[in-house]
């Protein structure tokens, strides 16, 4: 018999238990034990088994086994899939659009229209030579060793995803800034899409739109590589020195001047961090989306590790590594100009 | 009675397991795979058990799939036993065969694995023209004009894309969508039935996946070798259409191992499945929300006629009391 026979014995509550038979399949452990010809319930006892729910449905056939509640929150999650996927669907559909229009941009327009542009684009955000000779011995290189294709598409996918990140993360970071309570409520999201495993998202993401749609990976990319410019601007705004504000106040300045003529421009070092956070991590995504069919060089890195094709993963994942450094440089760059735009005020 | 801990792979939690009890000490410690796979998981339980119990073996299973194990017996030797390969799919398995570090023992799943292009029951049972490569090709509109395509990196992957350039397909009206990994093509398979949508598609059966949603396969006419053999090469010249052959499902064991451990080899040998029974299996798995193991436990139950034949006599003893 299993141990917690007794007490719902003395609870009185065999009648109750005893109107559902103790299911389920069988355990490798009962059959262990019956191919030993030993009885079940005694081989597999311990002396004090933790009342778990599996523990306690052998006793009592009316406490679901934990196998109930995994499927349980399946079946809560299905339900409510269709309620959500109305609201959802049609809400992040301009995210399929704005992918799939850079990605056609991108890779339909010449190489000798993309490279010089980005060639240019750090040269305009950075006005730094030696960034710029980097940007473009790399885009170069790339293009040498036939990578060019899977490098755009990934720098296409970083672009839309990082425009997103920023569109969104400064207003939610300004708003919490602002509120206390707003910002008490957000700090526990962005610390729990941080630490969640990327794939953790991905399984109901699956299940809430269809796959072959790019927002799917889309939306992966962004619920990672949005928390730090959230943070960040959060951080900046509430560092602004309290006596500039007082000054401005003194002014007369309106909340509205106060933000964009004195808060955002003195917490702007720290939001361009945040910036450069972002586009990091959303690259740090590539692989993990390349599983939900995003295009690019992480789907070549996949392709190494599942061949075991080491020379074709190690190219892309440099390609990658390569495509980080100039992203960060060209950003850190942008970055050192806001910075020094300070100093001189 | 040793305890012995042992780590099942994804679905099966850490249980505690004793080992030994009963069987004769000739055995000693076997490491055999365990594929990332439904069906392989269940042959890999069910040999554990019976080389446990029927053998006195101590079994230490590796979660694996198919090349990081054949790179492993290649470099190392270990594991002993690789259960579940899919020859097609593993290009360093001719070379170490031809080399005599490996032996392959049978095929474990006796009809072999069937790969090819599918369509859904209700499609086919609503248009039975969609069931040839003709009809496919000319109703690109009823199978919502998309075919479902590997991941790249997979064997099929190059076959498929050599396919779809031979009977050109996108000029057909299909736009070709590659997946990023197995398991968004099966979610697309799923969700395809969940609100009896068209689709088509690569896959392949024996898998839990197949076992729960029917689907049928796309005729393609006749197996030819050469074609299939150019087809298989990303770089062929004239692709052309044939289907896919049957494929060669083996359980495959280290040489050194068939020669420490000849009655558990031929235990090996003898462990085969059909597709029938297989798809069955993972049919019953899929339907109660079971686990790898428990599936091995509902066919050990289930089908002791089946496995007593495996065995060799003093295993037979040893297992007497689940053998009815």
């Amino acid at each position: 018999m299993a141990f917690y026979d007794g007490l719902f014995d003395s609870l009185g509550l065999r009648e109750w238990c005893d109107t559902s038979e103790a299911g389920g399949p069988m355990t490798m452990e009962q059959l262990l034990a019956q191919s030993r010809g030993e009885d079940a319930d005694a081989a597999g006892s311990e002396l004090l088994p933790f009342p778990s729910l599996d523990n306690l449905h052998a006793s009592c056939g009316e406490v679901p086994p934990t196998r109930d509640l995994t499927s349980g929150v399946e079946q809560l999650f299905l339900d409510v899939k269709d309620g959500l996927k109305i609201v959802l669907d049609p809400l992040t559909q301009p995210l399929s659009w704005m992918l799939d229009g850079a990605l056609f941009l991108f890779t339909t327009l010449p190489w000798w229209l993309i490279i010089p542009l980005l060639i240019w684009l750090t040269w305009y955000v950075s006005r730094s030579r030696g960034v710029t000779a980097f940007v473009a011995i790399t885009f170069l290189f790339l293009s040498f060793i036939d990578h060019y294709e899977a490098a755009i598409q990934t720098l296409a996918i970083i672009f839309v995803c990082t425009g997103l990140c920023v569109a969104l993360g400064v207003p939610i970071g300004i708003l919490m800034s602002k509120n206390n309570t707003l910002q008490r409520i957000i700090i526990p999201i962005l610390d729990l899409l941080q630490t969640l495993p990327s794939f953790v998202y991905l399984i109901p993401l699956i299940f809430l739109f269809s796959v072959t749609e790019s927002k799917l990976y889309g939306i992966a990319i962004i619920l990672y590589a949005i928390v730090p410019v959230i943070r960040l601007t959060d951080l900046g705004i509430r560092l602004v020195d309290k006596d500039v504000i007082e000054a401005a106040n003194a002014f007369g300045m309106t909340a509205r001047q106060k933000l964009f003529g004195v808060e955002i421009p003195l917490a702007l070092p720290n939001i361009m961090a945040g910036v450069n956070q972002t586009i990091m991590m959303s690259l740090a995504m590539v692989v993990i989306a390349s599983l939900v069919s995003a295009p690019g060089l992480g789907v070549l890195v996949l392709r190494g590790i599942r061949n075991l094709e080491l020379g074709v993963g190690l190219i892309a994942g440099l390609g990658i590594v390569l495509l980080a450094v100039v992203l960060d440089r060209a950003s850190k760059a942008a970055l050192a100009r806001v910075n020094l735009a300070h100093d001189n005020r | 009675m040793k305890s012995m801990q042992t780590k099942i792979a994804a679905a099966a939690a850490t249980i505690f397991l004793a080992s030994g009890g009963a069987a004769s000490a000739e055995c000693g410690e076997v490491t055999i795979t365990e594929m990332d796979w439904a069906s392989s998981a269940v042959v890999t339980a069910v040999a554990k058990f019976l080389m446990e119990e029927g053998y006195g073996c101590d079994v230490t299973t590796f979660p694996s799939s198919t090349n990081p194990a054949i790179t492993s017996v290649a470099e190392t030797g270990t594991p002993d036993i690789l259960t579940e390969l899919w020859v097609n799919t593993a290009p360093g398995y001719p070379e170490l065969r031809d080399a005599g570090s490996i032996n392959p023992l049978t095929s474990v799943l006796s009809d072999g694995g069937e790969e090819g292009w599918w369509i859904p029951q209700y499609l086919a049972d609503a248009h039975p023209e969609l069931t040839t490569l003709e009809g496919v090709l000319a109703n690109a509109e009823l199978l919502g004009g998309r075919f479902h395509n590997c991941p790249d990196g997979w064997a099929c992957r190059i076959v498929n894309d050599n396919l779809a350039e031979a009977v050109d397909l996108e000029g057909a009206g299909f736009e070709i969508f590659n997946h990023g990994s197995g398991e968004t093509l099966a979610t697309s398979i799923a969700a395809a039935y969940e609100s009896e949508e068209p689709w088509i598609g690569y896959y392949w059966a024996p898998t839990s996946i197949l076992g729960q949603y029917p689907m049928v396969m796309v005729d393609m006419g006749d197996f030819d070798a050469d074609v299939h053999a150019c087809n298989t090469d990303p770089d062929c010249a004239e692709p052309a259409v044939s289907p896919y052959p049957v494929a060669d499902v083996l359980t495959v064991v280290t040489t050194t191992f068939a020669d420490r451990e000849p009655d558990v080899a031929e235990l090996m040998t003898n462990i085969s499945f059909t597709n029938a029974q297989m798809g069955a299996l993972l049919a019953w798995q899929e339907e109660e929300n079971a686990s790898a193991e428990e599936a091995a436990v509902h066919f050990l139950t289930t089908y002791s006629d089946v496995w007593a034949a495996w065995l060799n006599d003093e295993a037979r003893e040893n297992l007497s009391a689940l053998i009815q």
